[in-house]
């Protein structure tokens, strides 16, 4: 095999991934009800175009773009709705939902299928990418149709699908790789044909030889990489791939890259070939404390406490619950929490499993310099921000933080790191936004 | 449905390395235990009451400064006062009155680490600042008890701290009488001086005088550096503080500490690889004809190169600075052998460097990642 690739810096959490890697994907059918968020994407929510006692159907935009980076909403079921409301959501505190009543899930085919591509060009594919309502599926969830859109002076030479799945425990890209490769790989070539590109790789660490193997064989150029926490980031990923940086503070696009998670792929060949926007995705439902871990095809919509029931439920020592991945991801109080087009696991952690140390001064030591892939140095915007010096954390260089909590991990001396980095970040955001 | 149930709420990430400050503190003790073993063997129980005593002080110092300054007293046994006490001993001559080490450890404690706010916040090492203390304020108890290795439990009468070294030799060096063990590297400074005797002879023309004490020095240089003296760096039969006397057992601790991930080798490293060239450069009697070996393996450096040019708290946290802390101490060091008041730069060499570590770190802050080169 070709010599894996990698970053500087970056660390090897246990992954834990053997409790669901086995698992194959598991199609849920929707539940009774379904909580149907407005905004499942990065960017403004959409405006609700339906409202109570309306019937829908599979596939009806039922919340509508509303602006640039923002994305339209579709209803995962036929039925009524029932009421528009607030609840709580994965990503932040809570966020309109509407709420509809299930009468089947059949349908959803609302766009003319197009089974040739090729016949049609890169700005309808763009278009029907963006009234899909696709997003990044990876876990950022920034609008697919954006990234697709470059600025005319951006020349874009390289497509890299993330199929690395990084974070520990989770599984859900892994089988979506081995189970449904036909779909990755015809969204990855609409994606590369869409944006003009010859080069298009596929990353995957070398903890799935399965996955290599089988996208290797299907003619789809692999690139391996090795195991480390966090190759999944994009800025990550395109520096193993290509050794190039993307500038701080710009984006991929600046340095001729787009990579796009291999979930997204799949969700762009099923609005591409089957005129299908995206209602369903995998997710991994995992950690000790639920009975048995699993991998679900779940419509948007359904409540992490339907996945925990159709895996047994919870343990007995159950403590934490995550959205996401144990790296990344948000703890959530409640399990009344509606799956969105970004999730890609939910966690139920015990207290075996997660890190419960009392925070202690920090000690110096260095470890978060040493591992940070971002080469920041975060114990000392930590101070900073401890200590409320917002222009001090902004000039060890804050703002660049992708909140990863390598270092975080590695702190022998229990720091939430992250916690004050974002909360300089936020600070030095909100300053700018006074200056402005 | 949304079920009642309630989950804890915390700040991502959600898992964590193992590693805590309290282990690594440990690690160190642990890492610390050989060289108190060679302690003991060569300087007697005396050596080992010296460490206890040390310790004890500085838990308690702790203890009652966290009580005072109403702060979680179990902070006292994170094993960071441990450290603190146990340094501080190795630093010191076996001979010492028993209450030296306890005031020494209760000033390293109260005013090196508490008053700055207690672990993590110090800005040099707590030890090597009670040291510097203890050397400004008894400075004959603090040179004088060179005891004799091996000493304690033998019969012969041995005379000369630094066994094994030609005694020859060294019998025709006028040294002061209040020597009774003589540190490898007092006899080593004493062929310097000896090297100015001779300098000045010549300049008054007195050239006879001038190439018997030039002899002299190059002999006793000649003897510094032979395997027997080598030997016994190594395992340890020198005079010298309690701590720093086995070289081979020092480094036992330094691979457990590198096994255990507590030990980052960038500052030892350039620390101790400095000091070599350095010895080279200028350690011997002229240029360019220094004993590196020699220079490495007397005094403190292979103690302080592992246990304090590394003390995390102290030293900068970038990985270039890490270097540069290294450089400039091992730069100290030597000019401080070979030209300063001391036989040993080790301790001062760190203090010094210790304060400049925030400046330092502040010019090498790594070039964050896709930051644009700047010019220069």
């Amino acid at each position: 095999m070709i010599k894996a690739r990698s970053f500087k810096g970056g660390i090897h959490p246990p992954g834990n991934k053997d409790l669901s890697s086995k698992q194959s994907i598991r199609r849920l059918p929707a539940p009774e009800t379904v909580w149907v968020p407005l905004c499942q994407h990065m960017g403004v929510p959409s405006k609700p175009s339906v409202s109570k006692g309306d019937k829908v159907t599979r596939g009806q935009e039922i919340g509508t773009q509303n602006g640039f980076i923002s994305l339209p909403t579709h209803s995962p079921v036929n039925g009524t709705v029932k009421s528009i409301e607030n609840f709580p959501m994965p990503h932040r505190r809570t966020g309109p939902c509407i709420v509809i009543e299930t009468e089947s899930e059949d349908g959803g085919q609302v766009f003319e299928k197009w089974d040739d591509y090729s016949s049609h060009s890169p700005a309808e594919i763009t278009e029907r990418i963006k009234l899909a309502g696709i997003c990044g599926m990876g876990g950022a969830s920034f609008p697919t149709y954006v990234k697709l859109s470059p600025p005319p002076d951006k020349n874009i030479d390289t497509l890299i699908i993330n199929g690395i799945e990084c974070e520990p425990y989770l599984t859900a890209d892994h089988r979506l790789m081995l189970e449904n490769p036909d779909d990755v790989i015809l969204g990855m070539e609409i994606l590369a044909y869409t944006l003009g590109v010859e080069k298009c790789l596929i990353g995957i660490e070398i903890n799935k030889p399965d996955a290599i193997e089988l996208m290797d064989e299907k003619g789809v150029s692999v690139l391996p990489l090795k195991v480390s926490y966090p190759q999944g980031a994009e800025k990550q990923l395109i520096d193993a791939a290509t050794g190039r940086e993307v500038p701080a503070g710009g984006l991929p696009l600046d340095i001729g890259v787009v990579v796009q998670n291999v979930g997204t792929a799949a969700a762009v060949a099923k609005a591409v070939r089957d005129g299908e926007p995206s209602l369903r995705r995998t997710i991994t439902v995992t950690g000790r404390g639920v009975i048995s871990p699993a991998n679900y095809d779940a419509c948007v919509g359904t409540l992490f406490s339907d996945l925990i029931g159709k895996s047994g439920g919870y343990t007995e020592d159950v403590k934490r619950l995550i959205s996401g991945g144990p790296m990344m991801g948000m703890s959530l109080y409640t399990d009344g929490v509606p799956v969105t087009k970004g999730t890609s696991g939910l966690l139920a952690l015990t207290d075996d499993e997660v890190r419960d140390v009392v925070e202690s001064p920090c000690i110096r030591c260095g470890k978060c310099v040493d591992v940070c892939p971002l080469r920041l140095t975060p114990n000392l915007i930590a101070l900073a921000a401890e200590n409320e010096r917002w222009n001090l954390a902004e000039g060890f260089g804050a703002l660049n933080c992708m909140a990863c909590g390598t270092c975080s991990y590695v702190c022998p001396a229990g720091r939430y790191l992250v916690h004050y980095i974002k909360k300089a970040q936020d600070a030095i955001r909100a300053n700018k936004g006074k200056e402005a | 449905m949304a079920q009642t149930r309630r989950f804890e709420l915390a700040m991502s990430p959600h898992v964590g390395a193992t590693q805590t400050t309290r282990k690594i503190m440990f690690d160190v003790v642990i890492a610390l235990l050989p060289a108190l073993a060679a302690a003991t063997w060569f300087f007697g129980p005396r050596a080992l009451l010296i460490v206890f005593l040390s310790v004890a002080t500085a838990v308690v110092a702790e203890f009652l400064c966290l009580k005072f300054m109403k702060r979680p007293v179990s902070f006292a046994l994170d094993g960071s006062a441990i450290v603190t006490g146990m340094l501080l001993a190795y630093n010191l001559p076996s001979g010492v009155p028993i209450w030296l080490p306890v005031i020494g450890t209760a000033f390293a404690i109260v005013v090196g680490k508490q008053a700055f706010g207690g672990l993590g916040h110090n800005i040099v090492n707590p030890a090597l600042l009670g040291r510097a203390f203890l050397m400004a304020s008894f400075p004959i108890l603090m040179t004088a008890g060179w005891a004799a290795p091996e000493a304690w439990n033998s019969s012969e009468d041995i005379s000369w701290g630094t066994s094994g070294i030609a005694m020859e030799e060294m019998s025709t060096i006028p040294m002061a009488d209040a020597i009774s063990g003589a540190t490898p590297l007092n006899v080593l400074k004493q062929t310097f001086d000896l090297d100015a005797s001779a300098a000045n002879a010549r300049n008054e023309g007195n050239t006879a005088e001038a190439e018997s004490l030039e002899e002299r020095a190059d002999g006793i240089r000649n003897a510094l550096s032979c395997n027997s003296t080598y030997m016994n760096l190594l395992i340890g039969r020198s005079g010298g503080c309690l701590g720093e006397t086995s070289v081979i057992l020092l480094l036992v601790g330094a691979i457990y500490l590198v096994m255990r991930g507590v030990l980052e080798l960038r500052l030892p490293v350039s620390y101790l690889g400095t000091v070599a060239v350095l010895a080279w450069v200028f350690g011997g009697s002229g240029w360019f004809n220094g004993d590196p070996l020699f220079h490495v393996l007397a005094g403190g450096v292979i103690l302080g190169g592992i246990f304090m040019v590394s003390d995390m708290v102290t030293t900068p946290v970038t990985p270039k600075g890490r270097i540069i802390f290294g450089i400039g101490a091992g730069l100290l060091t030597m000019v401080i052998r070979r030209w300063g008041g001391y036989p040993e730069g080790c301790s001062y060499s760190i203090l010094l460097m210790n304060l400049v570590t925030p400046l330092i770190d502040k010019l090498t802050l790594p070039k964050v990642f896709g930051e644009v080169k700047k010019n220069g």
